[in-house]
């Protein structure tokens, strides 16, 4: 089963929504909780994203499943996987600073940021420069 | 991941090159800001921390008024204009929203609240909610 593109971006403007009324509210210092609870609208989203990845994912161990045709696909569902377990990284780790439960430099919090970014701008250029040049 | 490229550049309006300028000024707008937060350039302002975002604001106008005169000298003059009036609405609003952010950093007055900061960002999300119910 497949969403279409308006349930898609409805799931993601609603929790893109929450998130940032969240952030606005701890920043004005109108709600004084901890950075972990003003993050639950990633983590569901992320989790949401992650569960229908591993479920794709878990379609190629069903029975019949002719695996020639999906190893292209399956090496962009790695790197998604990846991706998001990245991004997942980065706010754990941004969280963890903001609440002060670790004094790392920030630069350490954003090394998973930067390698997704890195990933997803070859990603973009192979797009851009390669793929129309076919 | 949750979208296409093709979805993505569909709802946004974008066109794949704009999207990776923007993804390239994110990505070197991150490292200024670690190396201003991290002591490394403390000495750097705020307004060269987000000169990235706003290179790219200013090159993704001009890019867009170079699609939008060629599509307009091909004779697609309504989708020429519906191209930049979107393109500029959703710049503009990202571009209000940098420089109030970045004058809350630079003086930290009361009175710019956070609220009102994001205000762009919120208009934003509606116009894309808008626009993605017409493309689907």
């Amino acid at each position: 089963m497949r969403m279409s593109l308006a349930q898609r971006v409805l799931l993601t403007w609603l929790f893109t929504l929450l998130f940032l009324i969240m952030l606005v509210l701890k920043l004005d210092e109108k709600a004084p909780w901890n950075w972990f609870l003003i993050f639950i609208p990633v983590w569901i989203f992320d989790t949401i994203l992650l569960v229908m990845l591993i479920v794709k994912m878990a379609g190629r161990c069903k029975s019949g499943f002719d695996p020639r045709n999906g190893s292209q696909n399956m090496k962009k569902k790695v790197w998604y996987l990846v991706a998001m377990l990245l991004k997942l990284a980065f706010c754990l780790a941004l969280c963890a600073k903001l609440q002060r439960f670790t004094t790392m430099k920030l630069a350490y919090v954003f090394i998973p940021l930067w390698a997704l970014l890195l990933g997803a701008m070859v990603e973009l250029g192979y797009n851009i420069f390669y793929v129309r040049r076919d | 991941m949750l979208f296409s490229l093709r979805e993505l550049v569909q709802w946004l309006g974008f066109a794949t090159f704009e999207i990776f300028l923007h993804g390239l000024a994110l990505l070197a707008f991150s490292v200024l800001l670690v190396l201003k937060v991290d002591g490394a350039a403390a000495a750097l302002s705020w307004w060269i921390v987000f000169v990235p975002f706003f290179a790219a604001d200013g090159l993704s106008t001009y890019f867009t008024t170079i699609v939008s005169v060629r599509l307009f000298q091909d004779g697609e003059k309504r989708l020429a204009v519906l191209r930049l009036f979107w393109i500029l609405t959703i710049l503009s609003l990202k571009f209000v929203f940098e420089m109030l952010l970045c004058q809350k950093l630079v003086e930290h007055t009361r009175e710019l609240w956070y609220g009102l900061i994001m205000s762009p960002v919120f208009i934003l999300l509606q116009l894309l909610m808008i626009r993605a119910c017409r493309v689907n």
